[in-house]
């Protein structure tokens, strides 16, 4: 495999890595999660530029658009934590119950 | 004659350019006289009428007919729209009757707005009505027509709303641009009709290429947008509400040029017209009945602008029956003499209510024969002229309206109503003229009756040759295209004259029974035509509440209520709160564990295809 994909599966293997098996903070696991989100669209960008395939060449934006949105629903989930939890803390989400 | 048509052409130019140079003036130069721009004005529509002189009689010598074409403005693919002035005999007659009537208002409203101090704006208001009025006229194509059409619509409504802190004005101005609306729809669908099926908008192209097809659409479209302009029954209420506005916008509009707008659409537009039953059926009905139920309104009305108002719908409903009868050239020859007399009249009107101290109400006047002769001579040359007298203006158009209307095969409940609205008309004439100058004075002693004033008496006088002249000027210099009957027995060629008698002296019965103790008549009658046949309670209440009621249960019920609570984000917000509770009570919440878990399976499952 090329250079550059190498990058961007390494990029998007590790992110996943960091949200999975991440120590203390919710706020880590979110910046996991974008730089996965960041990793998928430097893969789609290239998809379309290498290849020359036009069809495909949307679907970075899209992506874009919806990372965002989900990036902020997961700020929102944040601050709620916060909130009610008083930290961020992961190993306080087992007190779920409302 | 050599060269005619380039007489024809130039002269008819320069009559534009004289109508229109007075708009621009107005913004370029300024002077110390504060009204210096109504005497510009009006000069300019008296050598505007004198220029058109010269078109007409050219005209009625030789009997050319020209179109000129002037550029070419915009094109769609293969459909094209040139401004182009169609100069055939109906608006070679018309342009000079228009402005000579239009000049005699302008002096008449220099005396009667002189304590206006917005006069100058009045006076580019009635110029920039003139001139959509002669665009709408000399159009060639219908797009020119329509913006002509337009432009009567929003100038009506500009001069109606004039004294525009009077909430009755206001209602009045918004009524006439409501239901002239309701016309333009039907115009307006007529236009895009036209434009799909007939692929022009000149006037020739459209002639020869609707000769095979079935035109009922369009032409019931143009007759939507006649009755809205020119007040027939069902958008006619706008009409005597427009009488809020000065006198000279309504012995303009009102009476001689807006009103007869739709008229003249249909009498144009007549070769689409002629071969269709259904359309000719439709105007016999509509201008009966409108010339019927107006003149009925009229009987019992006190105001006695308002009367006039009605007899002008009632001889616009007459017109709408001539064209039923298919014959345009003798409606056309009604709207002509009409905007003489019906000027006049109302010109008239003016002078009576300013000598009485803006006293409205027939009843509260009387005895101004001698007070104010010349006019009240005018008013009754005026109101015999509208009934049809032998030898005046209106003869020559009703008389022959009548006649042929009583030798035609068509619907005899539609000819009857005529007879009976042409009676009517007779009488309400006389109610006006008996309690306004016949008997003894009803008014307050001191009343500042004057009428030596020259801008009152010349337009009168000039209008007054015009009422009795016209009709026969008209009908002596022009041959009518389609021939008349000639031979008809004594009792259906004295029709008109019989009934007209007959109005009158009924009339005249009842109006001395002022006086004298008369026996208890029923009051529906009455109530019917004084309350101008429940029509505006009706459309004006009615409607509206129903359509105002029936949106607020749609944006308050169904937005509001619906979508928004019952479909919307208030029930996702409880649905979800319901289901989130049911799984936090299972969940345990160990994400840590959940987390690796999710990893390790993804990890297996992708090592797992590769081998």
């Amino acid at each position: 495999m090329t250079p550059i994909q190498m990058t961007f599966s390494t990029m998007f293997l590790l992110g996943l890595m960091g949200l999975t098996f991440h120590r203390t903070h919710l706020l880590s696991a979110l910046l996991c999660l974008e730089s996965m989100m960041l990793s998928l669209f430097l893969a789609t960008s290239l998809w379309a530029l290498q290849l020359s395939t036009i069809n495909i060449a949307t679907v970075p934006m899209l992506l874009l658009a919806f990372s965002a949105c989900e990036a902020s629903s997961g700020l929102a989930l944040l601050v709620a934590t916060a909130r009610t939890h008083g930290s961020d803390h992961m190993q306080n989400l087992n007190l779920l119950q409302c | 004659m050599p060269s005619l048509h380039i007489i024809l052409t130039t002269s008819f130019i320069i009559t534009l350019v004289i109508l229109i140079s007075p708009v621009f003036t107005s913004i370029l130069y300024k002077s110390l006289n504060p009204i210096w721009h109504t005497h510009h004005i009006k000069t300019a529509v008296k050598m505007a009428f004198f220029t058109s002189l010269l078109p007409l009689f050219l005209h009625v010598h030789t009997g050319t007919e020209l179109t000129i074409t002037n550029l070419h403005w915009m094109n769609i693919m293969t459909f094209d729209i040139n401004t182009s002035i169609k100069l055939d005999h109906l608006s070679i007659t018309f342009v000079p009757i228009a402005l000579y009537v239009t000049w005699a208002i302008l002096e008449f409203a220099s005396w009667y707005m002189k304590s206006d101090p917005n006069i100058n704006q009045f006076f580019k208001f009635l110029l920039i009505f003139l001139i959509a009025m002669v665009t709408l006229v000399t159009a060639n194509n219908m797009f020119q027509l329509f913006i002509g059409w337009e432009g009567v619509g929003i100038m009506s409504f500009l001069l109606i709303g004039w004294w525009w802190a009077r909430a009755d004005a206001n209602t009045a101005a918004l009524q006439a641009v409501l239901y002239n609306r309701v016309g333009d729809v039907g115009l307006i669908f007529a236009l895009g009709w036209m434009a799909t099926n007939l692929n022009s908008w000149e006037m020739q192209q459209m002639f020869i290429t609707a000769k095979s097809l079935d035109m009922n659409a369009p032409v019931i479209g143009l007759i939507l947008a006649a009755t809205g302009k020119s007040a027939q029954f069902g958008l006619h209420p706008w009409l005597p509400s427009a009488m809020e506005g000065p006198t000279p916008v309504s012995a303009l509009l009102h009476s001689s040029t807006m009103v007869v707008a739709g008229i003249f659409l249909l009498v144009r537009l007549m070769p689409l017209m002629q071969d269709n039953p259904f359309a000719l059926t439709t105007c016999l009905i509509l201008g009966a009945l409108t010339t019927l139920f107006t003149t009925i309104c009229a009987l019992t009305q006190n105001d006695i602008k308002k009367i006039i108002a009605f007899s002008t719908s009632s001889q616009l409903g007459l017109m709408m029956v001539t064209i039923g009868l298919n014959q345009p050239y003798l409606a056309f020859l009604h709207i002509c003499t009409h905007a003489f007399f019906k000027a006049m009249l109302f010109l008239c009107s003016r002078v009576i209510i300013h000598a009485l101290k803006n006293e409205q109400d027939i009843r509260k006047m009387g005895g101004l024969h001698y007070l104010i002769p010349t006019t009240t001579s005018c008013l009754t040359i005026g109101s015999l002229a509208l009934m049809g007298t032998p030898f005046l203006a209106g003869f020559f158009s009703k008389d022959a309206i009548i006649e042929a209307l009583n030798n035609s095969y068509l619907n005899a409940w539609a000819l009857a109503l005529t007879l009976l609205a042409t009676s009517l008309t007779a009488a309400y004439s006389l109610r006006m003229i008996f309690f306004v100058y016949m008997n003894f004075p009803r008014f307050p002693a001191l009343s500042p009756i004057n009428e030596n004033i020259k801008s009152i008496t010349n337009p009168l006088k000039r209008l007054a040759w015009g009422t009795i002249l016209a009709g026969l000027l008209m009908t002596c210099a022009v041959l009518p295209p389609k021939p008349p009957m000639l031979s008809m027995p004594p009792y259906i060629k004295l029709t008109a004259l019989v009934i007209t008698i007959l109005g009158l002296t009924i009339a005249l019965e009842l109006a001395l029974f002022t006086n004298k103790q008369r026996p208890y008549m029923p009051k529906q009658y009455f109530y019917f035509s004084t309350m101008l046949g429940y029509y505006p309670t009706i459309m004006h209440r009615f409607f509206p509440y129903t359509f105002l009621k029936l949106s607020q249960t749609i944006a308050s019920m169904t937005i509001d209520q619906t979508s928004l609570e019952k479909t919307g984000p208030k029930t996702i917000t409880s649905l979800n709160l319901s289901l989130a509770t049911t799984t936090s009570n299972i969940q345990k919440g160990m994400n840590k564990t959940f987390l690796s878990l999710f990893f390790t399976t993804l990890m297996i499952i992708i090592l797992l295809n590769y081998y």
